[in-house]
């Protein structure tokens, strides 16, 4: 391992990293723009500039080789000054319009021009204009002036999701990031990400513009249910500080965006597009009153028929929901594995126009949990008949044709969302969603991540690992 | 002109650029005895021993960067000649691909042999006609006798010959984004490490040289390195092709030994400044290089040692001439609008520093300049020194610094009078 040294302390460096990396490896702070550590290296911000000892001139720190002995500063007076002068050239066609820029809060130009500039701009010369809210795609606008060229977007296409839909035209300071017109960058299902890695506000998601300052938000960390891949997601909403009460409480219940939560073993700082949309998921109409026969009841007369339902059949199906949460899961076969013929649901399945598998991310399986599922009860449900003996359905979860279900059998739905079959069965009890409650998914490796909840819950609704039990409880006959 | 000629041997006719002509010149005898004589390590040692040094600007040493390549190491190697000579002032190169197209083959082939080399490229600047129909004629008649494609003449040797044109961007000149564009990609210059002559062409060793670097070869290995080294001076060896344009008498193509006296080469060989005019000043190689002043060349040689330690470079060897009269900032203007517009866009200082430089160069042209104006300007041309990917930057940057040093109270001037003390004129008119 090369010995090198970081402002004259020593550091054991691998021996194929560059000096950027190794710095960041043992907590050594180098500023930079258009390096990303998933991406080839450009080079072209210069941001991160530094100087080899006894020369007088600065290099850039991404794209140095580490060497046995090599002694580099960080931040010598002639860095300093040069990085100045970077942040000054950066700003200069910049239009500085953070006041009304989404990007504003977690913007890395914003930072560090405090860190690393500070001062007003040298230039008495008119910016060169550009192009404002460019139609990048169906999901990205594309404010050129703010842009700084770092290419980061136009990498990530090229390397990590592959469709080649971004490219730079022009050149000089007129130069644009555009899409490719024969691959237009809607057709990418990871084009989200370029929203993440743009390190200013060029890059902006349609769904997300002017919605929210994101310091009125809070990042919960959570999984995307989307398929097996189980991507750690981080999900934005209102802070409890900054509560809306007058002007539009819904906000407060509301998912704002989703961003990846980076995780190395998982999904690494990717997630693709359909887990930016978790709203289309989490936000459907819900069920909110448990019902018998269509009729509204609350809950706790609900779980009491369930149960006595549950205890006078003879024969009774469960099939279970691979959205349910590890805890769920195991809380099911506690309680109730003994008493049902369990058979593993597949809740969703592939959407029309949706990718179905590929080599980043993206899995067939659109579920979040199968392989738990079909640990603790390893019979898939096929989609077949069932057993004409059956006298108890319990469906947990969608994806059920109750066109399925024996004639004469009860039918007991344990469900979140509206659905046309809840006012149909015996017994309907709402449950709560993945934003309402804690818990672990296992992904299609067997890596167990964890979700953490962002709303509270109503009253109204159940939560699964609890109704397990309950349900499960003898009904004791008053004597 | 006195001096020995290398290149510039036979009188140049309708068809001295034909293939018949040249071999009745000697053409292709020498690829006929390097192929049949000399191993590939003989030509190297030739062209290490010759000291000869790149014409395209950076002067740096052929040999070394021959060195670099590793023969025998299993992987492809290129080779290519860059012939975007885009430079602003230069033109040297042309005259080799208009009058001596089979040279420049030969010599490609000489060099393909040398450094195991199966596919060679020529790089051309997509504004040149004439050059581009010359060479890939030559080109032709060299396939039909045998030269290049396969077992070339007989031996065991295959050589292509691929020309690709360019569009006519300037940093295509730029040995990697030159590559970058042979790969069909945009011409933006890399970063180094690696060097080209590690990872290159398609990610393997490639060796760019100048068209006139390349055109030596065959009278290097011809004549051997001693017969070179006699030429010029002993750091620099061999001849220069000058291109001198602006306001002198004679504008054209030359060929003189290194080490020629300057201000003879100005008087006698190109008839002096033009309209009697007395000279202001001149930019020696390329307007990247700094300018100099008549008093400053008057007693150098054209030797690159003499006029870097006089602080600036035969580059490329556009000179532009520069008559008493010419307005520096005006032509600071032409020089930077020029930097603006063929900047890549691809590193910071540059992309933004260019356009900087402009705008703040056509305010104080406009009569708008402030007095902080040329702090700015040398300002932002030092932020480019030795900061950006490519050479770019540091190049517009010396012209500006350099323009800036040696006339800067025509500058001062100009803002505080919002007018040019002369009167302005970049052209010197025919009846002049």
């Amino acid at each position: 391992m090369p010995r090198i040294f970081i402002n004259g302390q020593p550091i054991d460096a691998e021996p194929q990293h560059t000096v950027m990396e190794a710095a960041r490896a043992n907590g050594v702070v180098i500023p930079y723009f258009c390096w990303h550590p998933q991406l080839s290296i450009a080079g072209n911000c210069r941001i991160c500039a530094i100087q080899i000892e006894d020369r007088s001139w600065v290099e850039i720190a991404c794209n140095m080789p580490v060497s046995e002995g090599l002694r580099v500063l960080t931040d010598s007076d002639q860095v300093k000054a040069y990085r100045k002068s970077i942040m000054q050239l950066m700003t200069l066609n910049h239009p500085v319009d953070c006041g009304i820029c989404d990007k504003a809060g977690e913007c890395t130009l914003q930072d560090y021009h405090y860190l690393y500039n500070g001062s007003p701009s040298l230039s008495r010369d008119v910016k060169v204009r550009s192009t404002k809210f460019h139609p990048l795609s169906e999901r990205i606008v594309l404010d050129n002036e703010r842009c700084i060229l770092c290419s980061r977007c136009v990498r990530f296409t090229r390397e990590i999701s592959k469709s080649n839909a971004l490219g730079i035209i022009q050149r000089g300071d007129a130069s644009l990031v555009r899409a490719a017109e024969d691959r237009p960058l809607d057709a990418d299902p990871y084009s989200d990400n370029v929203i993440d890695i743009c390190p200013v506000g060029a890059l902006l998601s349609r769904s997300f513009l002017y919605k929210s300052r994101v310091w009125y938000l809070q990042p919960t960390p959570s999984i995307c249910p989307g398929c097996a891949r189980g991507c750690t997601v981080n999900i934005w909403h209102r802070k409890a500080e900054w509560k809306l009460n007058a002007l539009d409480p819904a906000k407060n219940v509301r998912i704002e965006r989703v961003t990846p939560l980076e995780n190395p073993s998982v999904n690494g700082p990717w997630i693709c597009n359909k887990g930016r949309d978790l709203v289309q998921i989490f936000e459907r109409p819900r069920a909110e009153h448990a019902m018998q026969k269509g009729g509204l009841v609350d809950l706790e007369a609900a779980i009491r028929s369930a149960r006595r339902l549950i205890d006078e059949a003879a024969h009774p199906v469960a099939l279970v929901s691979n959205w349910g949460s590890n805890e769920e899961l195991a809380a099911f076969r506690q309680a109730l594995g003994a008493r049902f013929t369990t058979l593993v649901k597949q809740d969703w399945a592939v959407q029309p126009g949706e990718r179905i598998e590929d080599d980043l991310l993206i899995r067939a399986d659109k579920n979040p949990n199968t392989l738990a599922a079909r640990a603790l009860f390893p019979i898939a449900d096929d989609g077949g008949a069932l057993d004409g003996a059956t006298d108890l359905v319990l469906v947990w979860g969608e994806g059920f044709d109750f066109e399925r279900v024996p004639r004469g059998a009860v039918i007991i739905v344990l469900n979140a969302y509206v659905q046309p079959e809840n006012g149909h069965a015996d017994v309907f009890i709402p449950v709560s969603i993945q934003t309402e409650r804690r818990g672990h998914y296992t992904n299609f490796q067997g890596t167990v991540s964890a979700f953490e909840p962002c709303f509270p819950k109503k009253p109204s609704i159940a939560d699964a690992e609890a109704l397990f039990a309950a349900l499960a409880i003898p009904e004791v006959e008053p004597a | 002109m006195s001096s020995t000629k290398l290149l510039m041997t036979f009188p140049v006719s309708a068809t001295s650029h034909t293939l018949v002509e040249y071999r009745e010149r000697g053409g292709y005898a020498t690829l006929e005895k390097v192929l049949r004589q000399m191993t590939p390590t003989q030509v190297n040692d030739e062209i290490t021993a010759s000291g000869i040094q790149g014409r395209g600007g950076a002067a740096f040493p052929m040999g070394r960067k021959w060195g670099v390549i590793h023969l025998n190491d299993g992987q492809p190697h290129y080779l290519c000649a860059n012939a975007d000579e885009g430079e602003p002032g230069t033109f040297k190169d042309r005259w080799i691909l208009e009058n001596a197209p089979h040279l420049l083959v030969e010599s490609m082939v000489i060099a393909a042999y040398a450094l195991q080399v199966r596919n060679a490229f020529v790089y051309m600047r997509g504004e040149f006609d004439l050059p581009y129909r010359r060479l890939a004629a030559s080109v032709d008649e060299a396939y039909e006798a045998g030269y290049l494609g396969e077992r070339i003449l007989g031996t065991d040797v295959s050589c292509d010959l691929v020309i690709y044109r360019g569009a006519g961007s300037y940093v295509c000149g730029e040995a990697s984004a030159l590559l970058t564009s042979i790969e069909g990609r945009k011409p933006y210059p890399r970063n180094r490490p690696p060097r080209l002559t590690v990872r290159g062409l398609y990610q393997r060793p490639t060796v760019v040289n100048n068209v006139e670097t390349l055109a030596n070869i065959v009278g290097i290995v011809a004549n051997g390195a001693q017969a070179f080294r006699a030429v010029g001076t002993a750091k620099n060896p061999g001849t220069r092709l000058i291109s001198i344009s602006g306001h002198i008498c004679r504008p054209g193509v030359y060929e003189i030994e290194v080490g020629y006296p300057w201000s003879k080469f100005i008087y006698e060989d190109c008839g002096g400044v033009r309209g009697g005019r007395q000279l202001k000043a001149v930019i020696p190689g390329g307007i990247s290089t700094k300018v100099l002043t008549a008093a400053e060349i008057e007693p150098l040689h054209l030797d690159n040692q003499e006029v870097e330690a006089a602080g600036s470079s035969l580059g490329s060897g556009g000179m532009i001439v520069i008559a008493e009269g010419t307005c520096m900032v005006r032509l600071l203007q032409v020089m930077l609008r020029f930097y603006h517009h063929e900047s890549c866009g691809q590193c910071t200082p540059c992309r933004e520093g260019m356009g900087w430089l402009h705008r703040i160069i056509d305010r104080v042209v406009a009569g708008d300049g402030r007095p902080e104006d040329i702090e700015r300007l040398y300002q932002i041309s030092a932020w480019n020194d030795g900061t950006t990917i490519c050479g770019m930057g540091d190049a517009a940057g010396y012209a500006t610094s350099g323009i800036l040093n040696k006339f800067r109270d025509e500058f001062e001037y100009y803002i505080d009078n919002k007018r040019s003390r002369l009167h302005g004129n970049l052209e010197c008119l025919a009846s002049s």
